[in-house]
């Protein structure tokens, strides 16, 4: 199991090198430059040039990502020059914004997506399974951001039930939570659906298999049977696609961002862009893509966990 | 925060009226008002909304509006602008101000002004200090051509100076003075910082002191206990940075916000259905959008086909696609209220098929392919589109071509590479401040592969630009400007679209307080 782990764990550290330099080498080769787009029509020749110098963008590429590893290697990911701020402070206070988003929305939707799923499951082909079919593919079609606006209006326009900006006041868990009741739904409405669909189709593979029938026939409980015995196989393919699902909830979280007027990483990293501002891009990437990495990995971790086949496998 | 009180010692100052100040050109009228114009009913929490988040706290390093927005409440400034819809400033710091010739202004602080936090009164010596820094090439702030004509600041006593300029320089009362540079700070306190802050303050001068920052959320103000003036008109402001405006609206619409701007496409319908007990008011803005033209490049080097663009583009129809009517055709790039804006253009606003025709006949460039690069906004995509079709009327093939941000904004520029060559037609913003000076800057020989992306270089323009500067005549000022876009048309290379507008909504409850182009001015807001 350890051998696994470091495995697990090396490939995922060169995995995020590797996204880290491509992205560096492509955000460098699109045209813009942060000095003019900072400054706007103030920026002299002289201006440009010192910002440029600031931000080492005076060096070759192969130098400035040299520099770049080098100085992450030591817990430096540069100061942010349009803020004169560490691009580490302006990232990791970000980042629990995002976090926060992103599990809240995994949390309550695998809880309603597996006991749909497990539902429908030992309701094969009965009026509910058709009905929460429905409603699962519904959920799926329906983008983040229509749910986003839509709720927006509704719960808190209309109803005033929720608020409608913001992230709550820090330090005030209760209105961190209430303020992150609205985005987490909007972003987390479709994988409900993924996930009741998901568990759906292993749940009845699994209760179709001889250790099924097997225990069936040894008079253990229906119950104990789907959820200690089937669930727990079915629902590995959850784990997994939880763990890359992860990435796309940080896609989706930016929609939720703009239109909740959130603070996070995703909407940090596409005003970053827009601007050019090469540092903290690459600060938001480096962690976006070690949150990814993480994810998938420990998805892999957790199925070596609940499978032996699988680190056996390895 | 430790809030330590004030500890100076009073001093007289003459309260000279002050004098020669016709040197705001005529655009903006001495006041000589009282220092505050905020309601005395205090209390309460202000929330407003800002379209990007802070990102200093220290003038040198200002961004701009949403900075100085934040800014503005806790620094005081020799002068501010007054509210309303005609510019013009106010003293503020100032007991008196003057300007005794073209090069010296006179200045005398009030004695009630200070620093929180136990940096004292304010002195003459932070003045110099607060303004000499912007041009300190070692600091490399990024407002030093706002105060670009300064020569130095000197001291002639505790709370007494004179503003030397290199030139004479009209621009020091429109933009210098009352907006971003002429902030004070304390220098014990920025001495003691280092040299300079980010975003964490350490010290206000104003009826406000920022009191929390949470970045990508919001900043708050609070009222400063040691503040001396008229007492500030909320307790709490709190500035949102909400960066969409319809998602500001909705947030509007909740009760979230007391105050914002909303969308052009959004005016027809808030017009007749809003939020209850809220209003509606619609302010010209300053920004200026044209369609401009490579004179550099091989096809639009041809002057008739340029003349023919002019005539055949029709900017009312622009207005109603893509502002919804809210916006009003522009003359030029100097808004109305400003010296030197034109009250018609050379070029009509509405299309001119017959001439356009002509024009192109004369030009041989019937049925050319031609490109107009734009930014990524919804309101560029309409107007082009807009500009496509009246181009087809007269025969000409249009391709637009559609740039994000940081893309577009390097496209004119010779430092980037070689892409200024392509541009041929470009739909294009500029942002402007509160003086004609700033207009015309972006147009003149040597910003020919910096902002200049028309590329045209006219002696007779640069010789107006530098003029103007120094032109302490209001009429000869206006005369000067006008010309000047005169010839910006003349060379056919500019057809001038709109100032667009600032559209804002507010609750009932509030009086907000305005410059003449709608952006706020948080000091001067309070409870209806």
């Amino acid at each position: 199991m350890l051998t696994f782990i470091t495995k697990r764990i090396g490939l995922a550290l060169a995995i995020a090198a590797l996204s880290v330099t491509l992205l560096f080498i492509i955000i460098h080769l699109i045209p813009g430059d942060p000095a003019r787009t900072m400054l706007g029509p103030k920026a002299t020749p002289e201006l440009i040039a010192e910002i440029q110098a600031r931000m080492g963008l005076d060096k070759t590429l192969p130098h400035q990502i040299l520099i770049f590893f080098g100085n992450m290697l030591q817990g430096d990911l540069g100061m942010d020059i349009f803020s004169n701020r560490p691009v580490a402070t302006i990232v990791f206070e970000q980042l629990p914004h995002t976090l926060a988003l992103i599990f809240s929305a995994i949390a309550w939707s695998a809880t309603l997506g597996i006991f749909l799923g497990c539902f429908s499951a030992v309701r094969r082909n009965s009026l509910a399974d058709r009905l929460t079919g429905i409603l699962a593919v519904s959920f799926i079609a329906a983008p983040a951001f229509v749910i986003a606006l839509y709720s927006l209006l509704l719960f808190a326009v209309e109803l005033k039930w929720f608020p409608a900006i913001g992230a709550g006041t820090p330090g005030d868990i209760g209105d961190i939570i209430w303020h992150l009741v609205l985005p987490s739904f909007a972003i987390g409405l479709s994988w409900v659906g993924y996930i009741a669909r998901l568990v759906r189709a292993s749940m009845l593979e699994i209760l179709g298999e001889g250790h099924v029938r097997t225990a069936r026939a040894f008079g253990l409980p229906e119950k104990w049977i789907t959820y200690r015995y089937a669930l727990k196989l079915a629902i590995l393919p959850t784990v997994t696609v939880i763990g890359v699902g992860m990435g796309f909830l940080l896609s989706a979280a930016v929609f939720a961002e703009i239109v909740f007027s959130r603070p996070g990483l995703g909407k940090l990293v596409i005003d970053s862009i827009s601007t050019r501002n090469y540092p903290v891009v690459m600060g938001s990437v480096l962690v976006s893509t070690i949150l990814f990495v993480a994810s998938t990995t420990l998805s892999d971790i957790v199925n070596a966990i609940l499978d032996p086949r699988i680190r056996q496998a390895k | 925060m430790t809030k330590v009180n004030f500890e100076w010692k009073s001093m007289s100052i003459p309260r000279r009226e002050f004098l020669k100040t016709t040197t705001a050109a005529g655009a903006l009228a001495a006041s000589g008002v009282g220092f505050s114009s905020s309601a005395s009913a205090a209390g309460g929490t202000l929330k407003t909304r800002t379209y990007a988040d802070m990102r200093s706290l220290d003038p040198a390093f200002s961004q701009g509006v949403v900075d100085e927005l934040i800014q503005a409440p806790i620094y005081s400034k020799l002068v501010q602008y007054k509210p309303g819809r005609e510019w013009g400033w106010k003293k503020d710091a100032a007991a008196m101000v003057e300007q005794v010739d073209d090069t010296h202004i006179k200045f005398a602080l009030r004695d009630d002004q200070g620093f929180n936090n136990g940096f004292g009164a304010m002195t003459a010596e932070d003045v110099k200090y607060s303004f000499e820094r912007h041009t300190d090439e070692e600091l490399g702030g990024t407002n030093g051509p706002d105060m670009g004509a300064l020569d130095h600041v000197e001291v002639t006593g505790e709370r007494e100076g004179t503003i030397v300029l290199k030139n004479a320089f009209q621009p020091l009362w429109s933009i210098t003075l009352p907006y971003i540079t002429g902030n004070i700070i304390s220098k014990k306190a920025w001495e003691g910082a280092g040299g300079k802050i980010s975003t964490t303050a350490i010290t206000a001068s104003g009826p406000y002191m920022h009191k929390s920052w949470v970045s990508k959320q919001k900043s708050t103000l609070v009222a400063n206990p040691d503040w001396k003036g008229e007492k500030a008109a909320f307790d709490e402001i709190q500035i949102f940075h909400i960066d969409d405006e319809k998602s500001a609206e909705i947030a509007f619409e909740a009760g979230e916000l007391d105050f914002t701007r909303v969308s052009l496409g959004s005016v027809e319908r808030l017009r007749t259905d809003r939020p209850a007990d809220s209003t509606l008011d619609e302010f010209p803005s300053l920004y200026y959008a044209w369609v401009g033209m490579n004179v550099d490049n091989e096809k639009l080097s041809n002057k008739k086909l340029r003349q023919a663009i002019q005539h055949a583009i029709d900017v009312p129809s622009i207005m109603e696609a893509a502002y919804f009517g809210a916006a009003k055709p522009s003359t030029g790039i100097i808004a109305p209220g400003l010296s030197g804006h034109r009250e018609k253009s050379l070029v009509s606003p509405e299309q001119n098929l017959d001439k356009a025709m002509a024009l192109l006949e004369e030009s041989g460039a019937g049925g050319s392919n031609i490109t107009l690069d734009i930014l990524n906004k919804s309101a560029n995509v309409t107007a082009a589109q807009v500009i496509q079709a009246n181009l087809a009327q007269i025969g000409l093939n249009l391709e637009i071509r559609l740039h994000e941000g940081a893309t577009f904004w390097s496209l004119g520029d010779e430092t980037a590479g070689d892409q200024w060559k392509n541009v041929e037609l470009i739909l294009n913003r500029y942002s402007m401040t509160p003086d004609p000076y700033y207009a015309t800057s972006w147009f003149t020989c040597d910003q020919v592969g910096g902002w200049n992306w028309e590329r045209i270089c006219s002696p007779e323009f640069d010789e107006l630009h530098a003029a103007g500067q120094s032109e302490g005549d209001p009429v000869k000022r206006d005369a000067i400007y006008q010309r000047a876009q005169d010839i910006m048309e003349e060379t056919g290379a500019y057809k001038f679209l709109t100032h667009e507008a600032t559209p804002v909504i507010y609750r009932n409850s509030i009086a907000p307080g305005l410059r003449p182009d709608g952006l706020q001015l948080l000091r001067d807001y309070s409870p209806a």
